[in-house]
């Protein structure tokens, strides 16, 4: 009875320090899937940033020279910056991170993960296959001892962070060309041809309304010409007209009244033509808006890259 | 007549061939293969740069010549240990890690006795070459488990009902496995 009251006292205790010991470790160290995409919210958006340790200025710049490295060369980068990560290998980590989340083009493999964790004092790059040969793991050291391990080291997070995307971005510049739309999304390349088709059927339209404009009720052939307008009426930028027709054929004359809008010249497009393509025209300049999510492409990573402690 | 009856019976047999997963084998088992030379190259390409290093090192610290040599050995050793990716048994994978593992732990004394040179550390083309053997010894980590997975995903298929007859009739055999740090192959925590 002892031995079992014993033992009853025993369990709760481990239960206790377990639970206790899973709740710090949530609180500090983050596991791989913890981490939140930022970029897939929003496509400007490179730096996850979950503890706060860079400033909202920081943050800010450094979204702006990643968003222009990708439109520039098509290298997507992911930067993530924690206090604490799980099991303190940085490597692993930032591995992880590339490979679980597919950062870089399928077909370039240019993902670049750059992971620092404060607590575990260690900065790392992981570069794609493709990214290996122009940002080669001694230029990834150097970049992290020249420009970044100083301010580190004095606990200047903002400052290094800065400084090494710079310099990575000033290597990165120009490298690769950005890999044509078509390739990798074949979804642009549907709405271009339903605009496209749309377009034709408006204009296939509007012509045979054209076309039965110049046909004479009497002779059956399109040989109705406009010989006289008078203005009757002007109101709200809309013009009501009346035109004389003329069949060169036959001789039958007839007399229509017409709307158009102003600043169309005479004939021009009829008032249904005109809106309905314009209309057609918006949709190509879709995709301005700036908070729309972004993704990746899901390059694949070999370990190239490197790593240091400060 | 007989040449039709044949005809079906091979028609027959193609089919039950590819629904049983035979071609899927062979693709999972060229996977392996692939992934094996993956392993190599990277390995070969520490080999590489180990007489670079050695140089570099020699340069500053003739007189470690013990250590310097001990890594040089090693990496002959190594190389003379090749496995062809078709005849990987669970016992020359084993052998070929533990040559390797030599060049890793010769290495990473090596590196510890860089520490006492200053100069040396300072010296720009050892530090490229320490970030290059850094970076090598984690793709090698990363082919390491990218086999292990290929491996695995060939064993499991091939000892899956009905696929095991086919596998056993064919000759489909188990692959081995890379084994995480046993004995003297723990791998040198090589850090800068």
């Amino acid at each position: 009875m002892y031995f079992c009251a014993n033992m009853k006292r025993y369990v709760i205790t481990w239960i206790v320090c377990i639970f206790l010991f899973a709740i710090q470790g949530k609180a500090e160290a983050y596991k791989v899937d913890d981490i939140v995409m930022v970029h897939l919210q929003d496509k400007t958006r490179y730096v996850c940033n979950p503890d706060h340790i860079l400033s909202p200025a920081t943050v800010t710049q450094i979204n702006s020279i990643l968003y222009t490295l990708e439109q520039q060369t098509g290298i997507e980068t992911l930067v993530v910056v924690v206090k604490e990560i799980e099991g303190g290998d940085c490597f692993n980590f930032a591995y992880e991170l590339g490979k679980q989340n597919g950062v870089g083009k399928k077909s370039s493999n240019n993902g670049l993960v750059i992971l620092l964790s404060t607590q575990d004092r260690c900065i790392q790059f992981v570069t794609g296959y493709g990214l290996e040969g122009i940002l080669p793991d001694a230029i990834c050291k150097r970049i992290q001892n020249q420009k970044m391990n100083n301010y580190f080291a004095k606990n200047e997070w903002d400052a290094g962070m800065i400084s090494g995307i710079r310099a990575i971005n000033g290597y990165l510049d120009g490298s690769m060309e950005p890999e044509e739309r078509e390739n990798n999304e074949s979804g642009e390349l549907y709405i271009f041809g339903f605009i496209f088709l749309f377009m034709l059927l408006i204009f296939t339209l509007s012509y045979n309304i054209q076309r039965k404009k110049t046909l004479c009720p009497q002779c059956k052939k399109h040989t109705l010409h406009r010989t006289d307008s008078h203005l009757i009426s002007r109101r709200n930028g809309i013009k009501k007209e009346r035109v004389v027709y003329t069949c060169s054929h036959c001789g039958h004359t007839e007399v229509r009244d017409e709307d158009s809008d102003d600043h169309s010249g005479g004939i021009g497009w009829g008032r249904r033509g005109g809106p309905l393509i314009f209309g057609g025209g918006s949709f190509g300049s879709r995709g301005s808006g700036g908070f729309s999510g972004g993704s990746f492409g899901g390059g694949s990573f070999g370990g190239g890259g490197a790593g240091s402690r400060f | 007549m007989k040449n039709v009856t044949k005809l079906i019976l091979m028609i027959v047999c193609a089919i039950s061939l590819s629904s049983c997963g035979y071609n899927t084998m062979v693709e999972k088992d060229e996977a392996v293969s692939q992934a094996w030379s993956n392993v190599e190259n990277q390995y070969q390409r520490r080999a590489d740069l180990i007489p670079n290093l050695v140089n570099t090192v020699k340069g500053y610290a003739a007189h470690e010549k013990e250590t310097l040599e001990a890594v040089v050995a090693a990496r002959t050793k190594a190389t003379q240990v090749t496995v062809d990716a078709e005849s990987l048994t669970p016992e020359k994978l084993k052998a070929y890690q533990e040559a390797q593992g030599e060049i890793g732990s010769a290495l990473g004394r090596l590196l510890a006795i860089t520490e006492n040179y200053p100069d040396l550390k300072a010296n720009e083309n050892f530090k490229e070459l320490q970030a290059q053997l850094e970076g090598t010894e984690n793709r090698i980590s990363v082919e390491r488990r990218n086999f292990n997975e290929a491996s695995k995903d060939y064993n499991t298929y091939i000892r899956k009902f009905p696929n095991n007859i086919i596998s056993s009739l064919f000759g489909f055999e188990k692959r081995p496995y890379f084994e995480a740090e046993s004995g003297s192959e723990k791998a040198p925590a090589v850090e800068f």
